[in-house]
């Protein structure tokens, strides 16, 4: 069963930053967000209600019928971990490329540069991707590369394990090797609102295991990376992302974002993709 | 020298970029600009009552304006000075076009945008202008063939246009300077200016 | 038009890539180190990135995204997540034909017999863009639209225009060789407000 775009939770505000009410857009529509006393909203163009979530440090709102809960990620209740609230920021490109670009690895060194790739260590090795049925998500296992300096929290380069996780067409989780706390995984968010099909807002956010970093460090370091990207993001053709082969040329590095594609299409979550290979 | 710093200011990289190329070491303190505003938290305000970033604290001295750390930090280096007050004046204006334009784009700034990128662009084309005959006379630079602070101011807003939706792709003689500034040795990057890979060979 | 004038050599030297927008077909015109030339359309085959922000090393020009590296007959020489994978022939960025004369890079973005135009005794000057459909600013000038126009007048401008978008242009300039460059950069910038002012 396809559900429709509008029936999925997508973020729409911080928590800790609503105060009077602000404008913004969600699949192209006008809505509005504030807070009155302890109590998150949401209204549409007409004044109605939306329904609303608080998780993860955000306000979370469903423009359609909810589908269900918004997701969860138990790793973020383990006590002793830093959850920080990254910030949002606006690119000009479509809500899924903005996700498919956190699920890359192969660009580390080329974008992040002498953080988290460098020159000559490019080689991405096999890794395992699935797309789990019962939970309508994408996951990327033994994901593996090496990096100069993988965290905050990281002294010296590393072979930093990852796993990503697409838990909604525009949400994606990543676990990451956790330098201070082998064994534990750091926990990095992308949660993407549409604004419209060309045009996303982004809310990056972390659990982490660093009692060293400041707040303002461990937000600054996300921030960096997260902008590092945004210049490749607002340069890519053609704007909405091709869901059809024959149009990019993937290889087994792209296997999660191969499999993403094949996972918009088989749900049939179209918005800001394009079936045409034109 | 402790530089309080927010990661995607084009002010706060214009010191960052002038400490890195003269090879002095700065302190870095985050600030958490955004989204919690810390630049405006009681004990940020009372280092700085303006409550703007960047700022530096070397000893006793306490300086606010970008303008100000690039000239302390070239006291004694006579090299990096030079006809510059042109320059840093129109630094001012692309941080005022430029660089508001970019804020509105990515953290929503209130912005009259048409009128920001117009003026950015009327800049951006006067920039030309210089620097095409700058080429004429076999320079590169801002004031000739070395690079001064005049250069290090305009730069970082002047490379991060586009993230205001205002473009460098018609301007060869801007782009030409911004390669020479990032050839520099001790050249640093910020979000939106990449590294010049070519300048590395990969073994 | 056949050719078209997308830059002056002196803007693009060995080692540089830049973009450019022709009859609204984004290229990346890009100079090895060697000193060729390309025109290639503006986009890896890869993911879609705009090749224009690449890097030239030797005679390759790579995508800033994951590095793939394209040769001068553009094709896909190296993928750096897989060091030991010859790349397949089918992954070649898009080519069109690329020429140099008189100082500037003409290309050609359908295959044509056509010779490249000639500018005669000139130099170049510099690139000026130009917030004005080509089409407009020929008849602003009283001139036919054509790929290269000569304006004469004290300087002996000839302008090879560049169609970019509906619009706008790129203006490349020329000028006899024995006159000031500076004094015929600040007339082009006169004549150019005076282009834009009469809407």
């Amino acid at each position: 069963m396809n559900q429709s775009i509008k029936d999925y939770w997508y973020p729409v505000g911080l928590l800790s930053a609503i105060d009077a009410p602000h404008q913004t857009l969600l699949l192209g529509a006008d809505i509005t967000v504030g807070r009155k006393g302890g109590t998150f909203w949401v209204k549409d163009a007409a004044g109605n209600a939306l329904p609303t979530i608080e998780r993860f440090g955000h306000l979370w709102t469903c423009p359609g019928t909810p589908n269900g809960d918004l997701f969860t990620i138990p790793e973020a209740d383990n006590p002793g971990r830093q959850l920080v609230d990254v910030g949002s920021v606006r690119v000009k490109c479509s809500p899924l490329r903005a996700v498919e670009n956190f699920l890359d690895i192969a660009h580390f060194p080329f974008v992040h540069t002498d953080i988290l790739g460098a020159e000559p260590h490019t080689e991405v090795e096999r890794y395992n991707v699935n797309i789990r049925e019962d939970a309508n998500e994408v996951w990327a296992t033994k994901v593996k590369f090496f990096q100069p300096q993988a965290a905050k929290s990281a002294e010296g380069g590393i072979t930093t394990e990852y796993m990503y996780r697409v838990a909604s067409p525009t949400c994606a989780v990543l676990y990451k090797t956790c330098p201070p706390r082998p064994g534990e995984w750091d926990v990095i968010t992308l949660f993407v609102q549409p604004l419209n099909e060309e045009w996303c807002e982004v809310w990056p956010w972390m659990a982490l295991y660093d009692d060293d970093s400041t707040m303002a460090e461990m937000v600054s370091f996300q921030q960096l990376i997260f902008m590092q990207d945004r210049s490749i993001l607002e340069n890519q053709i053609p704007a909405k992302l091709p869901l059809d082969p024959g149009m990019e040329a993937p290889t087994q590095a792209d296997l999660t974002s191969v499999v993403y594609r094949r996972w918009l299409k088989k749900i049939g979550y179209f918005y800001g993709a394009q079936l045409v290979a034109a | 020298m402790i530089l309080y710093n927010y990661v995607l200011s084009a002010s706060c990289y214009k010191v960052r970029l002038m400490a890195a190329l003269l090879g002095r070491h700065l302190t870095l303190k985050a600030v958490n600009f955004h989204p919690a505003r810390e630049h405006k938290s009681p004990d940020m305000l009372k280092l700085n009552p303006y409550g703007t970033l960047p700022v530096l604290q070397d000893g006793d001295d306490i300086l606010t304006e970008s303008v100000d750390m690039l000239r302390h930090l070239t006291a004694d280096h006579p090299r990096w000075r030079g006809d510059d007050d042109r320059w840093l004046a129109l630094a001012a204006d692309l941080n005022n076009s430029l660089g508001m334009a970019r804020l509105h784009d990515i953290l929503q700034y209130d912005v009259d945008i048409d009128a920001a990128r117009a003026a950015g662009i009327k800049q951006l084309r006067a920039l030309e202008a210089h620097l095409t005959d700058q080429r004429f006379d076999g320079h590169i630079f801002l004031t000739g063939d070395r690079p001064t602070i005049a250069d290090i101011a305009c730069f970082p807003n002047t490379a991060l246009a586009p993230d205001g939706g205002v473009s460098l792709d018609t301007y060869p003689s801007i782009r030409l300077w911004m390669r020479a500034i990032r050839s520099l040795p001790g050249f640093i990057e910020m979000p939106g200016i990449h590294r010049l890979h070519e300048l590395e060979f990969a073994t | 038009m056949d050719w078209i004038a997308v830059g002056l050599c002196a803007d693009v030297p060995a080692r540089t890539v830049v973009p450019r927008r022709v009859l609204n077909t984004d290229l990346a015109i890009w100079c090895s180190t060697a000193g060729d030339f390309h025109a290639w359309g503006d986009r890896c085959p890869h993911r879609g990135m705009r090749l224009s922000h690449g890097f030239v090393r030797g005679e390759t020009l790579s995508c800033i995204y994951h590095g793939w590296t394209y040769d001068g007959d553009g094709a896909c020489v190296s993928i750096p997540a897989h060091p030991d994978l010859v790349p397949p022939k089918s992954i070649c960025a898009a080519q069109y034909a690329c020429q140099v004369a008189d100082e500037a890079i003409w290309v050609a973005l359908q295959p044509t017999q056509a010779p490249v135009p000639v500018l005669g005794a000139r130099r170049a000057i510099r690139s000026m863009d130009v917030a004005l459909p080509a089409q407009t600013v020929a008849a602003k000038l009283k001139q036919p639209f054509a790929p290269v126009i000569a304006l004469g007048g004290v300087h002996d401008i000839s302008l090879a225009l560049q169609p970019s978008s509906d619009a706008d242009c790129l203006l490349h300039a020329f000028a006899a060789p024995d006159q000031d460059r500076k004094t015929v950069s600040h007339a082009l910038e006169h004549m150019r407000n005076e282009l834009e002012a009469a809407a």
